[in-house]
């Protein structure tokens, strides 16, 4: 099925991926969080976006779009341009190197983060995995 | 810039060394300008525990100046430890405070005919005696001191008792436990009696465009304050990356031999952020404030210990207690000691106790079994007063390993003992280790963030695989080049600011017209420079070498089987610095290219 990131059919099939995914679900065995992806306005895109993802023991329990993140609080929010995101989803930028380099910004509790870094590069790899077209 | 305060301990005189414009703008400060200026001194026939040894202080154009992460100087001179150059840089208020004085830097020569410590207050100078305070250590010197001139705002360095007995990784402490800690210059601080050196002022510091400078400064401190690496190191301290170090077998345990370590877990910067922290402290004017405040069982607040620290007397001894580490490390900057190199030497003396090649007959009777904290607190005062075993001990891993016939174990380049970030996991550090102008540092270039994933594009730097060989060479000399450039200004390294906010930072202080690739070109000015230095103290390339452990792979962990293609990057690096493959020496056409003619007929004739 064509995944065209960013949709919501995109979002759909990620967290299909996730609850599928054997790697994925060992190397995130321990993880419990959920987080908001923000993909900020650049490029075709003008309105930013708001993906939630509760992730929990290697699985995805609920995806949502909303229209921000003050409700819901989550765990971790991971925000870029849709240009810098767009790469990412593309393997064309490393997520640790734009992590590393003021291309993708990350809040939350960086203990938890620092000790989970195999975790959100894996979940990275199942989100690349899943796109098969960006919108342009 | 300011003067340099010059001062002969043998003699008492004092001047003001007016630093010439033109190697202002050729080498910036800090130790690209404290080569300049010690190039002249710095020959093989020096001793450098000798009373003509200089022992050179210096801030950077930046210091101090309320910018991003610049509240750091640099001391530097010819090391005991490598007989090479020596640099170590600093952070805390020291640097700051002397520059408050009117002076970018102090020059020290001569040597006290007993102990002394010096008192810099603006413009007045004391030579003051400190048979009082000989023998007592780092934190307890700058009490008495404040107390004794009733400055409680005064700033002091100085070194314990390991600086005093000449320990050759002996250190220079400041502060709340900032330390220049590498190469051994405490030693030579040691050497010429003086305990320390107070400072404390009340002048502005000069930049050429200040109402340039001032948002300037403001917008690169609040971007710094928000970027993820500095959210990291004020929430976990250094050791912040200890859990993915050790996932990746870029955490050295058991002295370099071992790929996993149980333990690991327990004492990462997450570990300590959830148990023992309970502050935290920064330099001047820093908004990364990675320094840690741990309260331990006893309810002192105190020093807590950077990831250096935590791998040396953790995993590299097999010891997973924070609160133990924490210990070890205080007893180190109690004693001027510095813990990379005494953890690395210690690790050594385990590895060749368990060997067979050190036994009880030469410990005194005493087993070095790994993961014993009580004896390795032993050890650290032995190692202090050069007593016992201490007294091969306090010489470093290369001397203790030939003392002993196992040089070869020493993992150690050109006597400097090998930072605890192991080239089996980041391939780039082994030509950092290898070509580092100090030994094997991490300082002249953290070239594993870059294989972490720290390659930024606007350094013009390419993102390679962290086990990738040759194509990352030309990469590891412009990191190392642009480190050059930090280490002058002095710049913490930590400060992951983007390379055109650098260059118009340096252009408000300073007055110039510098672009990006032109920093390079003085980084690479510097580099060199030093280099020349090294190369007129004897080293070459049979210099430019890992010891065998790193050549060694791991059986298990993160990096299991890999080692670093390191006969192929040499030649690549070479190849990108322009340097002759057979001598290790800098080629006369890159010398000229960086306006280094003049070294030229020195290091070739």
């Amino acid at each position: 099925m064509a995944s065209i990131f960013p949709s919501t059919e995109w979002l759909q099939t990620l967290f299909d991926k996730l609850n599928s995914d054997e790697r994925y679900e060992k190397i995130a065995r321990n993880w419990e969080g959920d987080m908001c992806v923000v993909i900020e306005p650049s490029g075709p895109l003008t309105e930013p976006l708001f993906y939630y993802l509760d992730l929990w023991h290697g699985k995805c329990r609920k995806i949502e779009i909303l229209k921000d993140f003050s409700a819901v609080q989550p765990k971790f929010v991971l925000s870029a341009t849709y240009e810098n995101i767009s790469r990412i989803m593309k393997g064309e930028l490393d997520a640790m190197n734009a992590m590393m380099t003021r291309k993708l910004h990350v809040q939350g509790n960086m203990a938890y983060l620092m000790r989970n870094v195999p975790t959100v590069l894996d979940f990275v790899r199942c989100a690349r995995e899943v796109t098969t077209e960006i919108q342009s | 810039m300011q003067p340099i305060l010059k001062i002969n301990l043998t003699t008492n005189e004092t001047s003001e060394y007016i630093i010439p414009a033109k190697w202002e703008r050729d080498y910036l400060g800090g130790a690209s300008l404290a080569a300049r200026l010690l190039y002249p001194i710095l020959t093989q026939n020096l001793d450098p525990v000798s009373p003509e040894s200089p022992l050179l202080f210096l801030n950077g154009p930046l210091s101090g100046t309320v910018g991003p992460a610049v509240g750091r100087f640099v001391v530097c001179g010819k090391s005991p430890a490598t007989a090479l150059w020596a640099e170590s840089n600093c952070g805390g208020f020291w640097g700051p405070e002397l520059r408050f004085c009117g002076y970018d830097g102090v020059w020290i020569t001569g040597k006290a005919a007993k102990p002394v410590y010096l008192w810099i207050n603006d413009g007045k100078i004391e030579v003051r005696q400190a048979t009082h305070l000989w023998g007592l250590d780092t934190y307890e010197i700058q009490a008495r001191i404040k107390n004794e001139l009733g400055q409680t705002g005064a700033h002091i360095l100085g070194i314990g008792i390991a600086g005093e007995n000449g320990v050759l990784f002996a250190n220079i402490m400041c502060d709340h436990g900032r330390a220049a800690g590498r190469t051994g210059l405490g030693a030579v601080m040691g050497a010429k009696n003086l305990k320390a050196i107070a400072v404390l002022g009340t002048k502005k510091i000069p930049l050429a465009r200040p109402e340039l400078f001032a948002p300037l400064r403001s917008a690169a401190n609040r971007a710094l304050k928000e970027d993820n690496l500095s959210h990291v190191f004020h929430d976990l301290g250094t050791a912040s990356v200890a859990d993915y170090a050790d996932y990746l077998g870029a955490m050295p345990k058991k002295y370099f031999h071992s790929g996993t370590f149980d333990g690991a877990g327990k004492v990462s910067g997450s570990t300590m952020t959830e148990t023992i922290l309970a502050g935290i402290s920064a330099c001047h004017a820093c908004v990364i404030a990675c320094g840690r405040v741990v309260r331990l069982e006893d309810g002192t607040k105190r020093k807590g210990p950077e990831y250096e620290t935590i791998v040396s007397f953790g995993p590299n001894l097999l010891i997973d207690d924070l609160a133990a580490i924490t210990r070890l490390g205080e007893a180190c900057d109690r004693y001027g000691m510095d813990t990379i190199s005494a953890g690395g030497t210690l690790g050594l003396a385990f590895h060749l106790f368990e060997k067979g090649s050190i036994t009880e007959m030469d410990t005194g009777g005493q087993a070095l079994h790994w993961g014993d904290v009580k004896t390795i607190e032993k050890m650290l005062h032995l190692i202090a007063t050069r007593k016992g075993i201490g007294e091969y001990l306090s010489q470093g891993s290369r001397r203790l390993g030939r003392h002993f016939g196992e040089e070869d174990e020493a993992v150690q380049v050109n006597g400097l003992e090998v930072a605890y970030h192991d080239p089996r996991a980041f391939s780039g550090m082994a030509l950092v280790y290898a070509t580092s102008p100090r030994g094997a540092c991490h300082n002249q270039s953290e070239y594993f963030q870059v294989d972490l994933g720290q390659a930024d594009s606007s350094l013009g730097l390419e993102f390679y695989d962290r086990h990738a060989g040759v194509e990352k060479a030309a990469n590891v000399a412009r990191h190392q080049d642009w480190q050059t450039v930090f280490n002058a200004l002095v710049m913490c390294l930590f400060a992951n600011i983007p390379a055109e906010t650098v260059s118009s930072l340096i252009n408000m202080a300073c007055g110039m017209d510098y672009s990006v690739d032109y920093l390079f070109y003085i980084g690479e000015r510097a580099w060199n420079l030093k280099r020349a230095i090294n190369n007129r103290l004897g080293l070459t390339r049979v210099n430019d070498k890992l010891p065998k452990t790193l050549l060694e792979p791991y059986q298990e962990g993160g990096s299991a089987g890999y080692v670093p293609p390191f006969s192929k990057m040499l030649e690549a690096y070479y190849t990108a610095r322009g340097w002759d493959p057979e001598t290790g020496k800098p080629k006369p056409e890159r010398l000229a290219r960086l306006g280094l003619e003049w070294v030229v007929q020195d290091i070739w004739k």
